[in-house]
């Protein structure tokens, strides 16, 4: 086990090393100079000169890779050029609010999906297996924005049930101030008890759940019916059919557990999907998460910013697919930690 | 029963929804807070020496400056000086400063104080503290009395005025060595009328200010007690805020969403013209626009008046340089450029272009994302295909598309580059001396231009805006029509500011020489 969690922490290692480096270089080559924007439209050369020296750009790209390989490893990722923050300091405060939305995303697409896939195998190729279907083709195939805007129109501007945009309230920061611990404003709340907050931010989060929700519930979805309609030709299945066990128990019980398994693997790979794939959802509600973080860099040539918010993700996703295999190893006795 | 079952837990769940709405959904702004709706991050940098960039939105009402420009009279006005006067020749300036004035730390405003500002910014120069190039020394003869001496003649009364660079702030608010660090954190100390609450980077409000008990103008009468900046990317979800009353003002939508609160009950708009206007720069070293004939041909093909009415009420025509509000303006010049295709034409075929010619290929760059360049570059190209000119846009970041203007290889530089200008304080100066000054290596002069006449007039006209403002007011002049006959550069239009204002609000005035600053102390509240 230990050998087997080594082994595979060093290749993603490896691999995310690999990804900063090809980063790194694709930020050098494309042409510009980041320093222009550290300094402002209207700065002089000798402004320029200066930045270039405190950004490290003059010395040459190997001396900058281990320069940066150095600091990521001491906790210093650089300084971004469009906040003038450190990268890891920016990462902390914008990274918790993403992973939240994306945690509470994946919850709302298990807790629909599972079920829906379940049922659309249960009645295969009758109305609800149609109607599941199309609703799983509608969530991994509508275009994040449009679904957005539709949800915000319907319910903030039609039906004044939800809020449109931030992550609860603001005028709570003067009647109620949230004692902030993790970035996540519904953990945050829920830890000091500040319950205002929390319902707030319980009302804040439906919208944006439901659009970054709205792909891995459809994957989900369809994930589950094609598992269980592979199992119900099992051996094992036939067998307890066979013994006359009623059809509810040879769902829940001999066919949805081993079903499973592919949406344990599916559901890790989704989240770190669904992580990079929020920022344009993040900027239609005001989420304040990486989404408009990475936009803004993006626009800025903000290199060291582009950088850490790339070896983010990719560290989530070496994490997500190492937590895949330990699971699956865990949950499938056939599959064993060598 | 199922079907019972399944009705009746929806109805529960729109219960829950509508429950948790209403306890903890969005209240309403309360109406003594002024809710400013901006597109990305407010507070970029805190420091007020080295500021520059959007955190002006936010430091304007938490700092002043000595001097404040208004652009109906075309002058500098009091502001934490109350008189200020030059020697003829421009160059000693002495400014009188307010009384009962403190800073938001509890200390007192005095002569020393703004002294020990000024230099602090001049010695770590960055942002725009140029603006205090002109300064050798500073003198206090009296505890409420500055005098400036000038390297060479100056125009200090809108140095002073300045958007960037010019506030005058404790510099004893923490140790000298901590006080950068002290400012990031998140703290100011102005002397505005407001003070920071609270500052939650990456947040929806970003930033909130209060008032400030002791602020020398007092707070007797109707204002606003507390400003929110919200940071709202989305265009749509910024118009929804405005529309359900959630907000009191927008600094930007699009044209199309600004026009739609037209006939908006509760929501006003406003439309005013800044001092950002665009300017298509024209290779005039190398390639087929080095040849002035071409160059004057694409002007006389612009049409002027379709790129406004494409921008729908985002632009206003631009004549000359200068643009309108600022003075060195004028509404005409000799040798302005009007649509004319046959002088085009005619021009063109003198160079050896034009239809049933030579076909002529040029290359424009603008900064990507910018959907008012994206829609220019479009329609330039459009007019210019009759004229056998194939024009190739290349839209890019703006490190990239300057990189490539700067670039050594001649055969890397654009033939159009086009980019918005805007001056640091209310001088035409800052134009002409950054956009059209001979540069050995170019910075900002994308256009190559080089005329040891106009630097001439240049450097004169810098020094007759302090002693002799009729002069130098004809001297931008002659230099506006001297651009215009060598047609370096293409103006093309002056940006319009299109607001949206609750109409609860009083008392509202857009000053170009403060972008998109609200200066919400001076409004009245319903």
């Amino acid at each position: 086990m230990t050998q087997f969690l080594a082994r595979r922490v060093a290749l993603g290692l490896l691999v995310v090393a690999g990804v900063v480096v090809l980063t790194f270089v694709i930020a050098r080559v494309v042409p510009g100079d980041p320093a222009s924007n550290w300094v402002g439209p209207h700065a002089s050369a000798a402004q320029l000169t200066a930045a270039r020296h405190t950004l490290g750009l003059d010395r040459p790209l190997p001396v900058q890779i281990w320069r940066y390989f150095r600091g990521v490893i001491t906790g210093d990722w650089g300084l971004s050029i469009h906040t003038h923050q450190p990268v890891l300091s920016d990462l902390a405060t914008r990274a918790p609010a993403s992973l939240e939305l994306v945690g509470a995303a994946l919850l709302l697409a298990l807790a629909l999906g599972i079920p829906a896939g379940l049922a659309a195998a249960r009645w295969r190729d009758n109305a609800p297996d149609v109607l599941v279907r199309l609703a799983s083709v509608f969530g991994v195939s509508m275009p994040s924005f449009w679904f957005a805007l539709i949800l915000q129109l319907v319910f903030f501007q039609r039906l004044h049930l939800l809020p449109v945009s931030g992550d609860y309230d603001p005028s709570l920061n003067t009647t109620h101030p949230l004692a902030v611990h993790t970035h996540m404003p519904l953990i945050d709340a829920l830890a000091s008890g500040n319950w205002p907050v929390f319902k707030s931010s319980i009302t804040h989060l439906i919208l944006p759940a439901i659009v970054v929700g709205s792909y891995p519930g459809g994957v989900i979805t369809r994930m589950v019916r094609a598992s269980i309609l592979d199992t119900l030709g099992e051996d094992h299945v036939r067998m307890v059919r066979a013994l006359g066990f009623p059809e509810r128990t040879v769902f829940a019980r001999f066919a949805l557990k081993p079903a499973l398994n592919p949406v344990i693997s599916v559901t890790a790979l989704v989240f770190a999907y669904s992580l990079a794939n929020t920022f344009l959802v993040e900027a239609i509600f005001d989420w304040g998460g990486l989404g408009s973080y990475a936009a803004d860099a993006i626009q800025s040539l903000d290199t060291p910013a582009i950088i850490g918010v790339t070896l983010f993700i990719a560290l989530i996703y070496v994490a997500a697919n190492l937590l895949v295999d330990v699971l699956q190893a865990v949950f499938d006795p056939r599959i064993g930690l060598q | 029963m199922r079907l019972t079952r399944l009705t009746a837990t929806t109805a529960g769940a729109a219960g829950v929804l509508a429950a948790l709405a209403a306890s903890g959904g969005s209240a309403a702004s309360p109406a003594q807070t002024f809710s400013y709706v901006t597109p990305s991050q407010v507070m970029i940098g805190w420091d007020p020496a080295s500021s520059y960039s959007n955190d002006i939105i936010g430091s304007s009402d938490m700092y002043e400056t000595l001097t404040h420009y208004n652009p109906t009279t075309k002058t500098a006005e009091p502001d934490l000086a109350t008189s200020f006067r030059s020697n003829k020749a421009g160059t000693e300036w002495t400014f009188t400063l307010r009384h009962g004035v403190s800073f938001h730390t509890g200390r007192p405003l005095t002569a020393q104080a703004a002294k020990a500002a000024i230099e602090r910014t001049m010695k770590l120069h960055q942002g725009a503290a140029y603006i205090w190039d002109p300064v050798k020394s500073i003198a206090t003869p009296s505890a409420d009395t500055l005098v400036f001496h000038l390297k060479y003649p100056a125009p200090l009364d809108f140095s002073a005025s300045a958007d960037y660079g010019a506030y005058i702030y404790d510099v004893k608010a923490a140790p000298a060595k901590k006080l950068g660090a002290w400012f990031s954190q998140g703290h100011d100390s102005g002397t505005g009328p407001y003070t920071v609450d609270y500052w939650h980077k990456g947040q929806e409000v970003e930033l909130r200010l209060k008032s400030y008990p002791k602020y020398w103008g007092g707070w007797s009468g109707s204002h606003y007690q507390a400003i929110e900046y919200w940071v709202v990317p989305s265009v749509t979800t910024a118009a929804q805020l405005a529309r359900a009353g959630k907000v009191t003002f927008v600094e930007r939508l699009n044209p199309q969403l600004w026009a739609s609160f037209k006939s908006n009950p509760t929501i006003g708009t406003t439309s005013h013209s800044s001092w950002q206007n665009l300017l298509a720069l024209l290779n005039t070293k190398s390639g087929p626009l080095a040849d002035r004939r071409v160059r004057q041909a694409v002007s006389y093909a612009v049409d002027y008046n379709g790129l406004i009415a494409a921008l729908k009420g985002d632009a206003t025509r631009q004549i000359g340089i200068v643009p309108p509000g600022l003075w060195g303006h004028f509404n005409a010049l000799p040798g302005e450029y009007n649509t004319n295709l046959a002088k085009a034409k005619a021009l063109l075929k003198s160079a050896g272009y034009g239809p049933g010619a030579k076909k002529l290929t040029l290359v424009l760059t603008h900064v990507q994302g910018d959907s008012d360049e994206d829609l220019v570059s479009t329609l330039l190209k459009s007019e210019l295909a009759p004229l056998n000119i194939n024009l190739q846009i290349g839209s890019m970041a703006w490190p990239t598309q300057w990189a490539k203007g700067k670039s050594s290889n001649l055969a890397q530089r654009q033939d159009i580059f086009l980019f918005y200008w805007w001056p640091d304080y209310a001088d035409p100066y800052s134009w002409f001396v950054n956009i059209f000054k001979s540069e050995k290596q170019p910075y900002f002069n994308l256009s190559y231009y080089s005329s040891p006449k106009l630097d001439a007039m240049m450097s004169k006209a810098e020094r007759l805006a302090a002693s002799d403002r009729a002069k130098a007011v004809a001297l931008y002049r002659t230099m506006q029509s001297t651009l215009l006959r060598d047609a370096p550069v293409i103006p093309l239009y002056v940006q319009q500011y299109q607001r949206v204002l609750a109409k609860s609000v009083g008392g509202y005035v857009d000053n170009p020489a403060y972008p998109n600053v609200v200066y919400v102390y001076d409004l009245k509240p319903a």
